[in-house]
């Protein structure tokens, strides 16, 4: 299996400086994934922004991390039930603008 | 003159936040991607998703045999919660009355929000039976039709025959407190049963 063909979809990508200085070493997707990872951003919204399959970003973020253009931060293990991270979401989900709070 | 560090023509890019997701799922047409955009930041996108498995005996695998892989429209947005932590919510594909083993949307989720038009229950089986079966914290969400007759919750409760910590409520999905209030209690119980597990 390529490298990145199992990265959850919510995987964060972000280019590295040296990356972002390299540009010139890149071309056609890989070089468009690597400028678009400016913003840190997760394989999905990749995909979505560049017009790509899913699985075709996968797999070149992978190759991208490989050769250390891209930072990629894989959901951490076991975050479904890690007791703290609830909270985190729970809170922070209290805490967001709704329509009836904007009013 | 002395560089202590080379020079720098590009900003560092930004730390990458923790990422977490939830599931929106259900019937097709039932309100997913209209709860997705109710508490999203940005207007919920469209990708494609790989559906790894066809169930058999509903949709007609008989004319494809081999194949195994079928790639379905899933939208999803996100909640910028706080600056290190980003909440993803994706809504899973249409098709679920086809199909349903959708591991590359659901792994890892924190929870899922099953929504229910109370007039084609049925519709949700799927994805009810789906999430039992994979233990993942669940509500059923009924979604509140302009116009339709509101069926007692007991009843669907009955319908789906789930079990008893499985909450059963009723939400609209246009609204961002309703929908963000669903969630919460769908993390509610994911943290009870975390901290039971602990």
């Amino acid at each position: 299996m390529a490298p990145g063909a199992e990265l959850p979809m919510e995987t964060q990508v972000v280019a590295t400086t040296e990356g972002l200085h390299q540009l010139g070493a890149l071309a056609f997707e890989r070089r468009a994934i690597v400028e678009a990872c400016g913003t840190p951003q997760s394989l999905a919204e990749l995909a979505v922004r560049l017009g790509l399959h899913l699985n075709v970003v996968r797999v070149l973020a992978g190759d991208l991390r490989a050769g250390r253009f891209l930072t990629v931060h894989e959901p951490r293990a076991a975050i479904s039930t890690d007791v703290d991270v609830l909270r985190r979401v729970i809170n922070g989900l209290r805490a967001i603008p709704t329509a009836a709070g904007r009013a | 003159m002395d560089f202590i560090a080379g020079p720098r023509t590009l900003p560092e890019p930004a730390p990458a936040p923790m990422p977490v997701k939830m599931v929106i799922a259900g019937g097709f047409g039932v309100g997913k991607t209209t709860a997705v955009a109710a508490v999203s930041d940005v207007p919920p996108l469209t990708t494609e998703a790989a559906i790894t498995e066809v169930a058999a005996g509903v949709d007609d695998i008989s004319l494809t045999p081999d194949k195994t892989t079928t790639t379905v429209a899933m939208d999803f947005g996100s909640v910028m919660l706080d600056p290190t932590l980003k909440l993803y919510l994706f809504g899973t594909p249409g098709q679920d009355r086809f199909g349903f083993m959708w591991d590359d949307v659901t792994e890892g989720a924190l929870g899922a929000l099953v929504v229910v038009d109370s007039r084609r229950l049925e519709d949700c089986f799927p994805a009810v039976d789906y999430f039992e079966r994979r233990t993942m914290p669940f509500a059923v969400a009924v979604n509140r039709f302009a116009g339709a007759v509101p069926h007692p919750l007991d009843a669907v409760r009955e319908a789906l025959d789930v079990e008893s910590e499985v909450p059963v409520i009723e939400f609209d999905a246009r609204d961002s407190e309703s929908v963000r209030d669903s969630l919460i209690i769908v993390l509610e119980l994911a943290l009870a049963r975390a901290m039971a597990a602990a």
